[in-house]
């Protein structure tokens, strides 16, 4: 096994009284992708804002390459590319403006920053639109120049905090195509998410944070087992259904383990979905609620999440 | 450096990345300068047809040959001398109008009694209308040097009487010459008296030279606080939370955007005194060294002016109305439109307090006064202690978020 490039020990921030990020450690191997798999306001962006020291952790520390991120920030930030949550572009000014500055605030500067402004439109598949501003830009391709920076002066380890926000599947699809190929060049990625899909698609590891805790890490495979033997079955009820009557009612059919409502399905956590199936039909016909549609799920990040937190990944 | 140099180039190509920019960088202070400064000294109306008036003169004092060279010198009359007979044939067939300057016109105006002018003008007539307007106010200008070329006639008789009528006609015509040309020097001129304690302390104003200094340090003044928009920008866009993840420290970013602006205030000035020095005639050349001196402390203490609301300040439209509106205040404050002297004593004691005071200051001694760099030492120093304390608070308050 590789060794660490990033190391968190006992990272914690706090915001007044409020504990944003919990006393989270964790280990980034190289070469590998390691997913940080959270719903909204987990602590993923104060975590990224610490390792990339633009916040002082509360307690704490966390070595990047060998070097400290209270004591040796100028250390961290030549070994690290970011790629913020927000689009953080001049939109103003072209792509290929953007990419030049952006190039040279990494210390880079002449011949090799051309070249390899060059080689990232090509990687993110800009270079026909590099001489347009970014403002004329779809939100997609903002995204991909937005990744395009980070990677600029290719960075030892890349934090991409939630880099598909906000933008078409199609658009979303290609993103996390960059990643994948970003792995098979041998790049290490911090990748930030709320989609379960993504974090079980391109990481090797995954850690589940939820209010600032890291409350599981491992190997998709290892986070499943804690799971047992369950599969979830989701029952579509149609929109407007939803609540706590519809939960109980669910949680007493015979071989559910856990009932979480939605808006509009309810998600079950069972032993086998062929035996809990019937009894689920029955409660909702005696009940008068029209099932829609059934899915049946092997274990996932999803429903690790549930398991760990009781509720699910997006509410 | 040449991460500076980075960040200044890429403050540039943001900043007139807009065409209106164009238009407060350049047109508008040019424009401002050119209108409040009277424009150029030819008259606007020039090269539009001029109006024929018939005049006879059957007088043959100087009065008259001056009431005729006034008429004629306007843009709007011209006058042609004629007989009466011809002016009468003429006025019956197409003419506009005739004056007829009757004799003892000169002798009667001398003796200070009442003239009666004829002037026989085709009714319904605009062209006409405008002949009329125009013998009026020629004859109103006469009236000022006349009744001052009268007083000095009547004062110096008071002294010593005349030897004879020639002898008082050739006084009355050369103090009339006098009072015309000193009247005609005065409309560019004037002569503000301060009274200072028991000592009168006088100042001598050029409109053109104060209009050019004063527009130039307005339109400069208020882009430089606009750097207060860049710096929300830079916050709000996540730019600025980037860039302190790359090597680049808060110092640089901060060099960086000042240079930036200074550099782009310095050539708008330079423009701008171009402008001043060919159009208007401002003589800006008179000391280069003080010139320096003094664009670059204005552009430091307005920058960081900038720099420090830009802590202050949320959002890049807040930063921006607040730049115009508090410029435009500190500009007519500052003295920039308008005299200081003119001011109420208390908005004088203001005064003191702004930048832009001290830097109408530092450019008017350059321009009035041959002072040299002796004349801006104590405003460039009072700018550069605005600027270190402006930037100190603004270093001290400098926030990524
Ligand atoms: N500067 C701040 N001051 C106060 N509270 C903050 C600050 N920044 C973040 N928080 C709080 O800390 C918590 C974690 O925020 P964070 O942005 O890290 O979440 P996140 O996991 O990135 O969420 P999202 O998926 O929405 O981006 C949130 O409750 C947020 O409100
Ligand atoms: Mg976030």
């Amino acid at each position: 096994m590789s060794e660490p490039i990033l190391t968190t020990r006992n990272l914690t921030r706090k915001f007044g009284d409020f504990v944003a990020v919990n006393d989270v450690s964790f280990s980034v191997l190289r070469g590998e992708i390691f997913s940080l798999l959270g719903p909204n306001g987990a602590g993923k962006t104060t975590t990224i804002s610490m390792l990339s020291c633009l916040i002082a952790p509360t307690s704490g520390d966390a070595a990047i390459d060998g070097h400290s991120i209270n004591g040796n920030p100028n250390g961290v930030k030549n070994a690290i590319g970011v790629v913020p949550q927000e689009i953080a572009l001049y939109d103003t000014l072209t792509a290929r403006q953007n990419l030049n500055f952006w190039g040279h605030m990494s210390g880079m500067s002449g011949k090799a920053l051309k070249t390899r402004i060059e080689e990232v439109l090509e990687q993110v598949e800009l270079t026909d639109r590099a001489d347009d501003k970014v403002e004329a830009y779809s939100g997609g391709m903002k995204r991909r120049i937005n990744i395009a920076v980070g990677l600029l002066h290719k960075p030892k380890l890349l934090f991409m905090d939630e880099p598909t926000v906000g933008i078409d599947p199609q658009s979303r699809r290609r993103i996390l195509d960059m990643v994948s190929d970003l792995r098979d060049q041998g790049m290490t990625v911090l990748y930030t998410t709320h989609y379960m899909e993504e974090a079980e698609e391109l990481s090797d590891r995954v850690g589940i944070i939820d209010h600032g805790k890291l409350i599981a890490l491992g190997t998709q495979k290892e986070l499943t087992k804690l799971v047992g033997q369950q599969e979830s079955l989701r029952l579509h009820l149609g929109e407007g259904i939803t609540g706590e009557s519809v939960q109980e009612l669910f949680a007493n059919v015979d071989g559910v383990l856990q009932s979480n409502a939605l808006d509009g399905e309810v998600i079950l956590s069972v032993t086998e979905a062929a035996t809990a199936l019937p009894g689920a039909v029955t409660v909702a016909n005696a009940n008068n609620i029209r099932i829609r549609s059934v899915d049946i799920q092997e274990p996932n990040l999803e429903a690790v999440f549930l398991h760990l937190t009781g509720r699910a990944l997006r509410d | 450096m040449h991460k500076i140099l980075s960040i200044a180039w890429k403050e540039t190509i943001i900043r007139f990345s807009s065409r209106t920019e164009l238009l407060f960088f350049l047109i508008l202070p040019i424009a401002f300068t050119f209108i409040l400064s009277d424009g150029l000294a030819g008259d606007p109306s020039e090269g539009t047809q001029s109006i024929e008036l018939l005049v006879v003169n059957v007088d043959d004092s100087e009065l008259a040959q001056t009431l005729v060279d006034g008429i004629d010198a306007t843009s709007a009359v011209r006058v042609a001398l004629v007989s009466a007979e011809t002016a009468a044939d003429q006025f019956a067939d197409d003419a506009t109008a005739v004056l007829t300057i009757p004799t003892g016109f000169g002798a009667a105006v001398n003796a200070g009694e009442a003239v009666t002018l004829d002037l026989q003008k085709e009714p319904d007539n605009n062209d006409a209308t405008i002949v009329e307007q125009t013998v009026n106010a020629v004859i109103g200008s006469l009236n000022q040097p006349l009744a001052i070329a009268q007083a000095g006639v009547a004062f110096a008789e008071q002294t010593q009487p005349f030897a004879d009528t020639a002898a008082r006609d050739t006084f009355f015509v050369a103090t009339l010459d006098r009072a015309q040309t000193l009247l005609a020097d005065a409309p560019s001129r004037f002569v503000v008296t301060k009274p200072d304690g028991s000592i009168s302390e006088e100042a001598s104003f050029d409109v053109t030279a104060h209009q050019s200094a004063g527009q130039l340090v307005t339109w400069v003044f208020i882009p430089l606080l606009g750097v207060a928009a860049v710096f929300a920008f830079e916050r709000n866009h996540g730019t600025l939370r980037r860039l302190l993840t790359t090597p680049t420290t808060k110092a640089t970013q901060l060099l960086g955007i000042v240079s930036g602006h200074v550099g782009h205030a310095i050539v708008q000035m330079l423009l701008l005194m171009v402008f001043g020095a060919v159009v208007l005639q401002v003589d800006w050349g008179k000391s280069p060294l003080g010139l320096v001196i003094m664009m670059l402390s204005f552009g430091l203490a307005g920058v960081a002016l900038g720099t420090m609301l830009g802590t202050l300040i949320k959002t890049t439209s807040q930063a921006s109305s607040v730049a115009i509106l508090l410029g435009m205040a500190m500009a007519l404050l500052g003295g920039c439109w308008f005299p200081l002297e003119i001011f109420p004593p208390a908005a004088q004691t203001v005064a003191r307090f702004l930048p832009t005071t001290w830097a109408m200051e530092g450019f008017s001694n350059l321009l009035a006064v041959n002072t040299g760099i002796d004349g801006v030492l104590v405003p460039a120093a009072v700018l550069l202690g605005f600027a270190v304390v402006f930037f100190g608070v603004g270093v001290w308050r400098f926030r990524y978020e």
